[in-house]
């Protein structure tokens, strides 16, 4: 017992977590959550399966491009639902914009592809086995994720800009940073990191569209428990999620494993209303 | 010759009052206008488009025979697309606009639930195969008639082979969080209870939750002897077959029609892992165990592959149906005419009209027509050509 929910834990906790790093990289950039981002999951899972099983694909050119359509959709949905209601963030048009977005993406999906969940394919050809590569993969992208955003943020002029815009936008701009492009690239960044999610997470998840709304919803937990922006609180908080939806699994079961989640979720929040790695809001005065 | 003002007048009326006259001789000998609900598009659209063959096929045959006294069966088709609204919306224009004579569909149980009353309310007969219990009530909708099982008699036929075939009697009920699912778990478990079956696990689980091993092994822990699911969801039933395999456990899966459906097929890790599961089907549409399809059935497949109709995508049960439900009503027609009240009085009197997909029969307070025992259950893993093999322990 306490392996499986290890295994399973830690895995769909990797997915809530890039998910929830997916919100975190627009969210820097933009100030906008983009309820998109379980749609980029929904699409790595789809895309995936549709390359690789449906069209024969090799499997590297299928995840080469179930990540530049990841990228594409980053962007597009940088143009199409965050742009125009970036003058007006007080207002909160963009919940309506990116979810209408997704909603049309997911709907989309449905017609085209399939409202039956879809098998994905074995991406590596080995037997299957306790500790399967449906359980390690998501780890690997969700590691390979962490280690590449932190080289690429503490390392590189590209990555300071990034945190230059996510710390003080106007600021960054101020000094001659094209604002717009990084923000472009953010999104684009975030499009492959949600896709990647999708991906190494398809032969549990399976390829259907519905994942869109459940993705949406469960790896936003992670950023509100870790705090929004950081992507460390992400990936504790999803890691732990993970692992307390699975034990309640297996301890209550049917629907009350929900129920507990969410339970767990409103209290940490009320303890901690800035999530467990955020900084206190402070008001200027 | 002139005219005078007064005889113009005259043969003007005499020839409106003609013209009026003829009006309904030229509609009697017209096409007899059916409206048609079916979801050829949209999320449930598998069952209306097996069910579509099916009438399609019919009205052909019917129309080529020299149709109903004469005149031509006109279908007239608004597609639902799984679409409640639509359906309604359709309905109303069907039965408002273009003045149908009889209605076949909605196809889907949820477009049903807004559909029923509203034709209820137009004096038009109506004939549907949706499975939900409260979608025929003679009281409520004199005019409607189903031609297909209830929920009831498709949960019961489940709990008979599983406690009286396969005598099990440690019996788990699972079922998604949808509305058919938590109502089918709520009114099949009792019915379990009352055969002598112990329920030692009852849940509704997320269909979206990808792992069910801990569902499965409380279930295990529990003494299950038949795992009985209740969804349409293929992922969610290919994941509980799957944790079923990969747990090397032999215990029976005994349910829902999806359990043998290709999507499920589709998402099974090892095609092995599809044996002892049996879904829910229809004896006149199943191979017996010598492997043959009855007579009546077999000639129906041959008609089906001499029009070129596809069976290896869909169910044979849904042609099926389809094919039986504007033959029924063209019977009535023939017999009584075209009028609601004479089609609704003469199908309540129905008795045993030979379907294909069963015998149906009616009465004033009984407008379920599908026989208890015609429903069965059948081996998930022998589906060829859209029918499927009897499950072990049915009499041939």
């Amino acid at each position: 017992m306490v392996e499986s929910i290890v295994s399973t834990g830690v895995a769909i906790g990797c997915i809530y977590a890039l998910i929830g790093i997916t919100y975190n990289v627009m969210f820097s950039a933009s100030r906008v959550f983009s309820f998109t981002a379980g749609t980029l999951g929904m699409l790595g899972g789809v895309l995936g399966s549709l390359f690789i099983a449906r069209m024969d694909m090799p499997v590297v050119v299928g995840f080469l491009l179930v990540l530049a359509a990841g990228a594409l959709f980053g962007i597009v949905t940088e143009i199409v639902a965050v742009r125009p209601v970036l003058k007006s963030l007080d207002q909160h048009l963009y919940v309506l914009s990116t979810l209408a977005l997704a909603l049309i993406v997911q709907q989309f999906t449905a017609i085209e592809w399939s409202t039956e969940p879809q098998p994905f394919p074995r991406l590596l050809n080995i037997a299957r086995g306790g500790f399967d590569q449906q359980f390690w993969l998501p780890m690997l992208a969700c590691a390979a994720v962490i280690v590449g955003l932190e080289l690429l943020y503490r390392h590189t002029l590209v990555g300071h800009a990034f945190l230059a815009i996510a710390e003080d936008n106007f600021a960054a701009r101020a000094l001659g940073l094209p604002e717009r492009s990084l923000r472009m690239t953010s999104y684009a960044l975030a499009g492959v990191i949600g896709a990647l999610a999708g991906f190494a997470g398809g032969e549990m998840l399976l390829a259907y569209f519905g994942n869109a709304p459940m993705l949406t919803f469960y790896g936003f937990v992670p950023v509100a428990l870790g705090g929004m922006g950081s992507n460390r609180g992400a990936v504790v908080a999803g890691l732990l999620l993970g692992l307390f939806q699975q034990t309640a699994n297996f301890l209550v079961g049917g629907v009350f494993a929900s129920v507990a989640v969410f339970t767990v979720f409103i209290i940490v929040l009320l303890a901690r209303p800035e999530g467990l790695a955020g900084a206190a809001f402070q008001r200027r005065v | 010759m002139s005219m005078t003002r007064r005889q113009a007048l005259k043969s003007a009326a005499a020839a409106a009052i003609a013209g009026g006259l003829a009006k309904p001789a030229i509609a009697a000998n017209g096409p007899i206008l059916v409206g048609y609900l079916p979801a050829l598009t949209g999320p449930s659209s598998s069952t209306g488009v097996g069910i579509n063959r099916g009438i399609q096929l019919a009205v052909q045959e019917i129309n080529a025979a020299g149709g109903i006294d004469g005149r031509q069966i006109e279908l007239i088709t608004r597609d639902t697309q799984s679409d409640p609204t639509k359906a309604v919306n359709g309905a109303a224009e069907l039965t408002r606009g273009q003045k149908v004579s009889v209605v076949f569909g909605p196809v889907n149980s949820g477009e049903s639930l807004a559909v029923v009353p509203l034709l209820a309310r137009t004096n038009t007969p109506q004939v549907h195969p949706c499975w939900v219990d409260s979608l025929t009530d003679p009281q409520k909708y004199p005019m409607c008639f189903r031609n297909a099982p209830t929920s009831q008699q498709i949960g019961a036929a489940a709990n008979r082979y599983v406690v009286e075939v396969l005598k099990r009697k440690k019996v788990a009920v699972i079922s998604d969080t949808t509305g058919y699912g938590t109502a089918s778990v709520n009114a099949y478990v009792p019915m379990l209870k009352a055969k002598g079956a112990e329920v030692v696990y009852q849940g509704n689980v997320d269909a979206a939750n990808p792992d069910l091993k801990p569902e499965l092994l409380r279930m295990q822990s529990a003494g299950t002897e038949a795992i009985m699911p209740w969804s349409v969801n293929a992922g969610f039933l290919s994941r509980i077959i799957n944790t079923r395999g990969d747990m090397g456990w032999d215990v029976p899966i005994v349910g829902q029609t999806t359990l043998g459906s290709g999507q499920t097929k589709a998402l099974l890790v090892k095609p092995e892992y599809w044996a002892k599961v049996y879904p829910n089907n229809f004896r006149p549409v199943c191979y017996a165990t010598d492997g043959k399809l009855s007579g009546r059935t077999s000639a129906f497949v041959d008609r089906l592959k001499s029009a070129k109709i596809d069976m290896g995508d869909t169910l044979l049960w849904w042609i099926a149906v389809g094919y039986d439900t504007p033959r029924m009503i063209a019977e009535a027609m023939k017999n009584v005419g075209t009028e609601p009240e004479q089609v609704v009085g003469y199908l309540n009197k129905l008795k045993g009209f030979p379907g294909v997909y069963g015998d149906i029969s009616f009465a004033p307070d009984q407008h379920n027509g599908y026989p208890d025992n015609e429903v069965v259950m059948v081996e998930a893993n022998s589906l060829r050509d859209g029918a499927f093999n009897l499950a072990p322990g049915y009499s041939a």
